[in-house]
């Protein structure tokens, strides 16, 4: 593990903003990034980069030639290898001096639970509602902080989950679309992989403010951002409507 | 009074209510747009409203006649429809209304 010193030149232009403590509270925090798609590559990349100290990285894919216009954490030889071994590759390869944990798996109702045991929080880069569901209720059962992102085409959508402080996945997303492949810009991930990373590291560091009960909306077509408040369903089985 | 493009002659409390568009729904509607009702409005005049208004949107909000997609979702001040009472949700002078079709891919 490494240890955040004067020495430490690897961080050295972040421990400016975040202090010795939050670079020290990266190095200790262990995190799930659910999905190693185009969402996974930014937040994995971002937070191997930051120093987060234990990454457990999760995917079911290996890689194909069409994720390669999104999933920055792929080369064109990895074609054909498990997405989550490829990608221990290339992070360990940015970062020794952290531990990065390859699970190749689906995120089921049944997985979950085992999934998110002992995380600091939960990054979501899924690609289907059915598995950010069960991810989702199983890191608010346990208390676990979920970061939520998502995206089609050139728009976005980001909102931070954390149990007592905010409403839940099902109460901010009641109605999800059908699962399938959708258009994606390349891009349009990295902008919203990179908010739910800025998020994560913001929570682990104690700084800033969270988009705790608020919805960002990212419109890549018109370059706009717009954030909405969001109120739970006051009978929610999980949250009882938080806001 | 002339709002929208559309001309309205109402008697009686005319409210304001703002509507809010997001993602794909920008590509059918305006992505804000500020409508006069008449007391006693819904969330199931303004939606007739606004189909009438932009032409493809109706099939982006109905699956059938009077029956909203499923993943659509609109929230009146922040709170989804779903939980107040759905499309007969009353509509109150100020309203911000948002209507959003969630994103899935990763």
């Amino acid at each position: 593990m490494l240890q955040v010193t004067g020495k430490n030149e690897r961080y050295r232009r972040q421990v400016d903003l975040v202090g010795a403590d939050g670079q020290a509270a990266l190095g200790r925090a262990r995190v799930v990034i659910a999905g190693a798609g185009g969402l996974g590559s930014a937040i994995a990349l971002y937070s191997a980069a930051a120093g987060i100290g234990q990454i457990r990285i999760i995917d079911c894919d290996t890689v194909e030639v069409s994720n390669l216009n999104r999933q920055i954490l792929y080369r064109t030889g990895d074609i054909g290898t498990e997405k989550v071994t490829a990608a221990a590759k290339d992070l360990r390869a940015l970062n020794p001096g952290i531990e990065i944990e390859p699970v190749q798996t689906r995120i089921t109702a049944e997985t979950a639970e085992s999934l998110v045991e002992g995380a600091d929080l939960v990054l979501d880069a899924l690609d289907n509602y059915p598995a950010r569901y069960a991810l989702a209720h199983a890191a608010w059962d346990r208390g676990i902080p979920y970061f939520h992102g998502a995206v089609h085409g050139m728009y976005g959508q980001a909102s931070t989950i954390i149990p007592g402080q905010s409403p839940c996945l099902r109460c901010i997303v009641p109605s999800p679309p059908a699962s399938g492949a959708t258009p994606i810009l390349g891009v349009t991930t990295g902008v919203i992989g990179s908010i739910q990373a800025t998020e994560a590291i913001k929570y682990l560091t104690n700084r800033g403010t969270l988009l705790l009960g608020r919805v960002l909306f990212w419109d890549g077509t018109r370059t706009e951002v717009e954030i909405l408040s969001i109120q739970g369903d006051p009978v929610c089985p999980v949250c009882g409507g938080v806001s | 009074m002339v709002e929208g493009g559309r001309e309205t002659n109402r008697t009686g409390s005319v409210m304001t209510v703002t509507v809010k568009s997001f993602a794909t729904f920008r590509e059918v509607m305006e992505m804000q747009i500020v409508l006069p009702f008449p007391e006693g409005a819904t969330v199931r005049t303004l939606l007739a409203d606004l189909t009438s208004r932009f032409d493809r949107l109706d099939e982006q909000l109905f699956a059938a006649p009077g029956t909203l997609r499923d993943f659509v979702n609109i929230l009146k001040n922040g709170r989804n429809i779903d939980f107040l009472a759905g499309l007969e949700t009353s509509l109150e002078d100020g309203d911000v209304i948002a209507l959003f079709p969630p994103l899935a891919g990763g």
